[in-house]
C-alpha cells in the first residue's frame, strides 16, 4: 500500500533522511521507531505528500506519489498534534473534515456516526471539543483520520498523554483497522505499544533504516542474550545467557538459589543496541 | 467551489463562537462609530501646514500682503484657485478649506473705521471641524497682525484718518457717534507720531477681521451629522479587524495542525486559501451591513447612493482580503502574525487618515498617504455616503482598492507555506 524506495531528503547541509526503503502491505501495522531527530517525521511527511523527497520514489498503492490528489484521498493522518477545531463539536469536526475529503449526504452522516461509535464518543457528539479530556481528543483525532475510510493510515504517537483506558481503546481501534485490511504506519516511543501492535518494526536513526523486520526477528538478530537475575544468600547476580535453564542449573549445583528472574531480550534492547544509549535532544 | 464555501462557513462559525473575536469584529466598530460620532470634534496641531484653496478676488496689495502674512507662518499653504475650483478642491478632499478674499478686502484694511473690518469667506469641509477651527484662529492672527501693523505705521494712520474723514464728510455725519469718530480720526495722525514703533498698548479691542463661514458642500451633499463621518471610519476599522483576524487564523491553523490536515485532503492550496478569503470577505460585508443599517435606521446616516456605497464597501473588503493574505504569509506563527498584522494595519491606518486627520500630517508625509488603502477606502465610502461622488469619481478609489487587493492576494498565494519554517 505504501512503498518508499531509496528516499532522501536534506535541509541544507543536514541530511534528514538518507536512502530509506520500506513497504507497508494492506492489513499490516508497521511500527516506525527512532530517537528524537532520527528522521521519522520527515519520512512520514514525505510519505503523506507534505514534503517532496530530494530523490527516490514514493508510491501509494497503485495511485502514484502522495502529492497526487487521488493518492492523498486514500491517506488518513492522525498527527501527534491534535489537529481539531476546539470551538466545534466532535460531530462538526467529523462532518467538516469528511466534507473536505469529498464525502457528502447520507454517506457523510453514516461515516461520522460510525467514527463516533468507533472511538466511543457518540454520547458527547454535540459537545465542543474544548470540553474534552486529552484522551477523548486523541480518540477523536483518530476518528477524523479515518472518517473517509482511507486505505493507508499514519498514526504519529497517537497515545501521548492519554489514560490507560483511552490508550487501550486506541489499540483496539488500530487492530480493527488492520483487520479491515488497512495499512497502518505507527510511530511511537513506547516499545510495549510497538511490540503489541506492530507486525513489523522499522528502526531509523540519523536518517537511515537500521533494522526492519518482525519483533521476534529483530530480537534474534540484535537483541543479544537475555539476563538471568539470581538472588542467593542476600546478593543478586546478573548473568547474560541465551540458555537460562542451563545457567540456572549450573548455579544451583554450586549454591542455594533463593529467587531468580529471566529478562529475555526485548524490542527496547534492540532499540538501544541499534541507536545507542547516548541522550538525544 | 462547494469545498471553498464549506471552508468559509467553518471559519465564520469559528469566528462566531470565539466571543472576543466576535465582539471585536462586530461590536467594537459599532461602538467606535457611535462614540466618535457623538463626540466628534477633532483635534488640532501646531506644526502641520494646512492646504487651503485661495481665492483672491480683490487682488490688491493688501490682499496679497494678507496671504503672504498667513503663509509666512508656515501653517497654511495657500493654493491659488478660482471660486469654483476652490469648492471642488475641498469637496474632493485635495484642500482642507478655501478662503475667498472678496473685492474691497485690501481697502477695508485701511478704511476699517468707515467700511468696517475686512471680510473674507472661509469654506471648510464639514468633516474637518478641527481644521476649520484652526484655520479661523490663523486667519484672525494674520488679520490682527495686519491691523497692528497699520496702527503702528504713522503713514498708515494718517491715511486712515484722511480716508475716514472724507467718508464722514461725504456721508453727512448724521449718525450717532459721528462726532466721536471724527475726533478719533483727527487724533490718529497724532497717535502715529507718539506710539512706539513696536506697537504697544492702545490698539487692542478692535476687531481685526470678520470671517463669514461658508459651507463647502451643498446641503444635500454634506453629511447629515457627525455619524456620517464616524460610521465610514467604523466600517473601515471593522474591515481592518476582519483582515487581521483571518490573517492570524491561518497562522493559528498552521500552529494547531489543522492546516496540515486540510492539506491532506484532496484540495488545492488555492481552494483552502480561497475559503479563508471568502470568509474574510463575507464577514467584512456582514459587519459593514450591520453598520450601514444601524447608521441608516438609528443614527440617520442616509447614503447619497446605495449602489455606490455597495461598490465602495465591496472594493474595500476585496482590498483587505488581499492584505489578509499577505499578512498570513508574513507572520508564520500565531504571535508573529498577530504582531506584524496589527503593526502593518495600524501604520496603514495612521498614514491613511484612519487615526490622524490627513491635514495634520507633515507635508513630507502626505504623498505617502496615497500608498495606504485606508485613505482610498475612507474616500470611497464617504464619497458614496455624503461627498456626492459620481460613478466616474468613485472609479479611482475603487480601482485602486481592487487592484491593490488583487496584487496582494496573488503575492500572498505565491508566498504561502503550509508549515512554519524552522
Amino acid at each position: 500500500m505504501l512503498q518508499l524506495h531509496d528516499v532522501r531528503k536534506s535541509y541544507g547541509s543536514k541530511v534528514a533522511v538518507d536512502g530509506i526503503s520500506l513497504a507497508v502491505a494492506p492489513g499490516e501495522v508497521l511500527g516506525l521507531l527512532g530517537p528524537n531527530g532520527a528522521g521519522k517525521t520527515t519520512t512520514i511527511s514525505m510519505a503523506v505528500g507534505l514534503l517532496e523527497p530530494d530523490s527516490g520514489t514514493i508510491e501509494v498503492g497503485n495511485l502514484g506519489p502522495p502529492t497526487r490528489r487521488s493518492a492523498r484521498a486514500q491517506i488518513g493522518v492522525a498527527t501527534q498534534m491534535l489537529a481539531l477545531y476546539d470551538e466545534m463539536s466532535a460531530l462538526e469536526n467529523l462532518v467538516f473534515f469528511g466534507r473536505m475529503q469529498g464525502l457528502s449526504g447520507q454517506r457523510l452522516s453514516d461515516r461520522a456516526s460510525a467514527c463516533l461509535d468507533l472511538v466511543g464518543l457518540s454520547d458527547v457528539a454535540r459537545d465542543r471539543v474544548s470540553t474534552f479530556s486529552g484522551g477523548m481528543k486523541r480518540r477523536l483525532n483518530l476518528a477524523v483520520a479515518v472518517v473517509h475510510e482511507p486505505r493507508l493510515i499514519l498514526l504519529d504517537e497517537p497515545t501521548v498523554g492519554v489514560d490507560p483506558q483511552s490508550r487501550n481503546a486506541i489499540f483496539e481501534r488500530v487492530l480493527e483497522l488492520r483487520a479491515e485490511g488497512r495499512a497502518v504506519v505507527y510511530t511511537t516511543h513506547y516499545m510495549e505499544e510497538a511490540q503489541r501492535l506492530c507486525d513489523r518494526i522499522a528502526i531509523v536513526d540519523h536518517g537511515r533504516l537500521l533494522g526492519l523486520d518482525t519483533v521476534a526477528a529483530l530480537v534474534r538478530a540484535h537483541g543479544g542474550p537475555g539476563v538471568l537475575v539470581v538472588s542467593s544468600q542476600g546478593a543478586d547476580e546478573r548473568i547474560a545467557t541465551n540458555d537460562p535453564v542451563a545457567a540456572l542449573a549450573a548455579i544451583q549445583s554450586e549454591r542455594t538459589v533463593d529467587t531468580f528472574r529471566y529478562d529475555p531480550p526485548s524490542l527496547e534492547t534492540v532499540f538501544l543496541e541499534l541507536t545507542g544509549r547516548q541522550l538525544r535532544d | 467551489m462547494r469545498q471553498v464555501l464549506f471552508l468559509a462557513a467553518k471559519d465564520i462559525r469559528l469566528l462566531l463562537r470565539d466571543r472576543p473575536s466576535f465582539f471585536f469584529t462586530f461590536f467594537w466598530p459599532v461602538m467606535m462609530a457611535v462614540f466618535f460620532g457623538t463626540i466628534f470634534s477633532g483635534g488640532g496641531a501646531e506644526d502641520a501646514a494646512i492646504r487651503v484653496a485661495w481665492v483672491d478676488e480683490d487682488a490688491s496689495a493688501g490682499s496679497v500682503a494678507f496671504a503672504e502674512t498667513l503663509a509666512a507662518r508656515g501653517q497654511v499653504v495657500p493654493v491659488p484657485a478660482s471660486r469654483s475650483e476652490a469648492e471642488d478642491m475641498v469637496r474632493r478632499g485635495s484642500a482642507s478649506a478655501f478662503v475667498v478674499l472678496p473685492a474691497g478686502f485690501g481697502d477695508a484694511q485701511t478704511q476699517r473705521f468707515v467700511t468696517g473690518a475686512p471680510k473674507l469667506q472661509l469654506g471648510t469641509d464639514p468633516s474637518r471641524k478641527a481644521d476649520a477651527a484652526m484655520l479661523q484662529g490663523l486667519l484672525l492672527q494674520a488679520g490682527a497682525e495686519g491691523m497692528r501693523a497699520s496702527f503702528t505705521d504713522p503713514q498708515s494712520l494718517a491715511e486712515q484718518s484722511r480716508a475716514g474723514l472724507e467718508a464722514l464728510d461725504a456721508g453727512g455725519s448724521s449718525f450717532e457717534g459721528a462726532d466721536a469718530l471724527r475726533t478719533l480720526l483727527l487724533t490718529l495722525p497724532v497717535l502715529g507720531q507718539t506710539l512706539p514703533q513696536d506697537g504697544g498698548a492702545g490698539v487692542a479691542g478692535f476687531e481685526p477681521l470678520v470671517i463669514e463661514d461658508v459651507p463647502v458642500v451643498r446641503a444635500r451633499r454634506g453629511p447629515a451629522n457627525a455619524f456620517a463621518i464616524s460610521f465610514p471610519a467604523g466600517m473601515l476599522w471593522g474591515i481592518l479587524g476582519c483582515s487581521a483576524s483571518f490573517g492570524i487564523s491561518i497562522a493559528v491553523e498552521r500552529s494547531r495542525g489543522t492546516l496540515v490536515r486540510l492539506r491532506m485532503a484532496p484540495l488545492a492550496a488555492s481552494q483552502i486559501l480561497a475559503g479563508k478569503a471568502v470568509a474574510c470577505f463575507g464577514t467584512a460585508l456582514g459587519m459593514t451591513t450591520l453598520l450601514i443599517l444601524l447608521g441608516r435606521f438609528v443614527f440617520g446616516v442616509v447614503p447619497g447612493s446605495w449602489g455606490l456605497l455597495a461598490l465602495a464597501v465591496v472594493s474595500s473588503a476585496l482590498c483587505f482580503v488581499g492584505i489578509m493574505m499577505l499578512l498570513s504569509v508574513i507572520g508564520r506563527t500565531e504571535r508573529a502574525a498577530a504582531g506584524i498584522g496589527w503593526a502593518v494595519l495600524l501604520v496603514l491606518s495612521m498614514i491613511g487618515g484612519g487615526m490622524v486627520p490627513l491635514f495634520l500630517m507633515p507635508s513630507w508625509l502626505r504623498p505617502l498617504t496615497h500608498l495606504s488603502p485606508v485613505k482610498w477606502s475612507i474616500l470611497a465610502i464617504e464619497g458614496a455616503i455624503w461627498r456626492g461622488f459620481t460613478l466616474a469619481e468613485m472609479a479611482v478609489p475603487c480601482l485602486v482598492l481592487i487592484g491593490t487587493g488583487a496584487v496582494l492576494f496573488l503575492i500572498g498565494l505565491r508566498a504561502f507555506r503550509w508549515q512554519a519554517e524552522g
